[in-house]
């Protein structure tokens, strides 16, 4: 662990905050309930200037700038002298891949390369640091027991059906914060919150995400089919930790919904809004007069009004505002 | 064109198998040698059904030099970045990897970037992040921005010239 992670007996730990490009774009109600959330459980949020992009969404373009970018984010959080908290998996990712670059004696001739192109923006890797995502620092680093005796207000009878995502949980080769084929933190800490939760066949299916940038209609599919599957099975909800999921989810759910020509009613959180609500922390603050799916659905979590956006949100980079069921098929032909 | 189509044609490439091979060795990849042709990744990938990718095909026309035919397809960016393939793969292979390369070998040598692609790039460069800040609208319909939410401002490299400067250089250096 890096050197300045510990300042006084009620702190656990402090972190770089590390929000990538669509949290701090977009995804506000993530980052405004990690603010509210991580304090209250003794984890300082570090703000650092100078964070860019992880490169992630640029890797099919090319590798060696998605690596580059990776690498100067974890530089200047080790010249900080604090380790990173990436809520956002696919940044998560590319980081952890970046630290293993840097790490393996296997590639110490890039990793010299990469120093090289570092000291030309002023940056330096001074040392290996701990990178975080939400789920392990939740329920690794503060720990169940922690959580537990800051729940005032628990959740009530609900039942939660988990979406992990992706990244979050492959490769295993990489290291990740949860397991590939049988994940189990989302459930733990949610029955924690009073809830319930439990598997289903869809589990582990994607929800589309990167596909946005070139396929948005196979994209909205993908999310469609995992929501229309959750509706299907009965759950009451919905909850996520990845900001590419969460922006088709709930976000854009009515454009999923539209996509694939079916009803979808399927309320969706960011993990760390149930938390913040079981800990007592009031929803505004949690940003969830940004989600646009039915939240207000759930009666047990008393959120009151019934006020639904008529319209889905702004359109997807490229895409108009009407989305209909019938667009050309993308892909290969 | 379908992935049938592409797997009925011939002639190997020599150079840009080669080409791929020295790409993916030097980024530690696995390389497409190891396949047996288990199936188990085309069994799990996330983009199969909906858009007929079959990523154990993929490798096998890599393995064999058809990376031409792969350059100049639709179907290399079907691919959704799942990572069950490379999860999966007995032998280690990693399709999603060997074809984040191959897409990297089709832009290098001039293809149209498809999609969004070309728009993040571009607002990598110039602000360090993939899209600009937006003004979002509430349950209720209310516009907010960052700055009205109560949040500081976004992130951005310190030195946005410099920060250029070095990814233009990342951009143009080939891995050899």
């Amino acid at each position: 662990m890096a050197e300045n992670n510990r300042t006084n007996d009620t702190e656990l730990l402090r972190v770089g905050f590390f929000l990538g490009c669509v949290i701090p774009t977009e995804q506000y109600a993530y980052e405004l309930s990690l603010r509210k959330l991580m304090p209250r459980l003794g984890v300082e949020l570090v703000d650092l200037e100078g964070f860019s992009c992880c490169g992630a969404p640029l890797r099919s373009i090319n590798q060696n700038l998605c690596k580059y970018l990776s690498i100067r984010n974890l530089a200047i959080c080790s010249m900080a002298g604090v380790d990173i908290l990436a809520p956002c998996p696919i940044c998560h990712l590319a980081l952890t891949e970046a630290k293993n670059l840097m790490t393996s004696q296997e590639t110490s001739e890039e990793s010299e390369r990469y120093k090289t192109m570092l000291a030309e923006e002023g940056l330096e890797y001074k040392r290996e640091i701990t990178i975080y995502h939400t789920i392990d620092i939740l329920h690794d680093v503060i720990g169940l027991d922690k959580i537990k005796e800051n729940i005032v207000k628990p959740l009530g009878e609900v039942e939660f059906a988990c979406h992990y995502g992706c990244h979050t949980i492959r490769p295993t080769d990489t290291g990740r914060p949860d397991s590939a084929e049988h994940p189990e933190k989302l459930e733990n800490l949610l029955k924690l919150l009073g809830a319930s939760s439990r598997t289903y066949p869809e589990r582990l299916n994607c929800c589309g995400g990167p596909l946005i940038l070139n396929l948005p209609d196979s994209a909205l599919t993908k999310t469609g089919q995992k929501l229309k599957a959750v509706q299907d099975r009965g759950f009451a909800g919905l909850v996520d930790v990845c900001p590419w999921g969460h922006r088709l989810l709930d976000t854009r759910q009515k454009n999923a919904a539209d996509t694939i020509g079916e009803k979808l009613d399927v309320p969706v959180f960011y993990l760390t809004q149930l938390i913040g609500l079981a800990l007592g922390i009031k929803p505004e603050e949690l940003g969830l007069n940004l989600n646009l799916s039915p939240i207000n659905r759930i009666e047990a979590l008393n959120l009151g009004g019934d006020k639904v956006p008529a319209a889905a949100n702004e359109p997807m980079p490229g895409e108009t505002t009407e989305i209909t069921a019938d667009t050309e098929h993308q892909g290969c032909d | 064109m379908s992935i049938t189509d592409l797997t009925s044609m011939t002639m190997p490439e020599k150079e840009n198998k080669a080409r791929i091979k020295k790409m993916l060795t030097k980024l530690q990849e696995d390389i497409p040698e190891f396949c047996f042709q288990c199936g188990k990744c085309t069994s799990g990938c996330e983009a199969m059904k909906l858009l007929e990718l079959e990523p154990h095909k993929i490798m096998s026309m890599s393995k064999l030099g058809f990376i031409d035919e792969l350059i100049n397809s639709d179907i290399i960016w079907t691919c959704i970045t799942c990572y069950k393939c490379k999860e999966r793969c007995p032998q280690r292979v990693a399709p999603v990897e060997v074809l984040y390369s191959i897409k990297n070998i089709a832009i290098a040598s001039g293809k149209q970037v498809p999609g969004e692609y070309s728009n993040i790039l571009q607002s990598v460069l110039v602000s360090g992040l993939i899209q600009a800040v937006k003004e979002v609208r509430t349950r209720d319909l209310e516009a907010k921005n960052r700055d009205q939410l109560g949040l500081p401002p976004a992130p951005a490299p310190k030195d946005p010239a410099k920060f250029q400067q070095v990814l233009m250089k990342a951009a143009t250096e080939t891995l050899g």
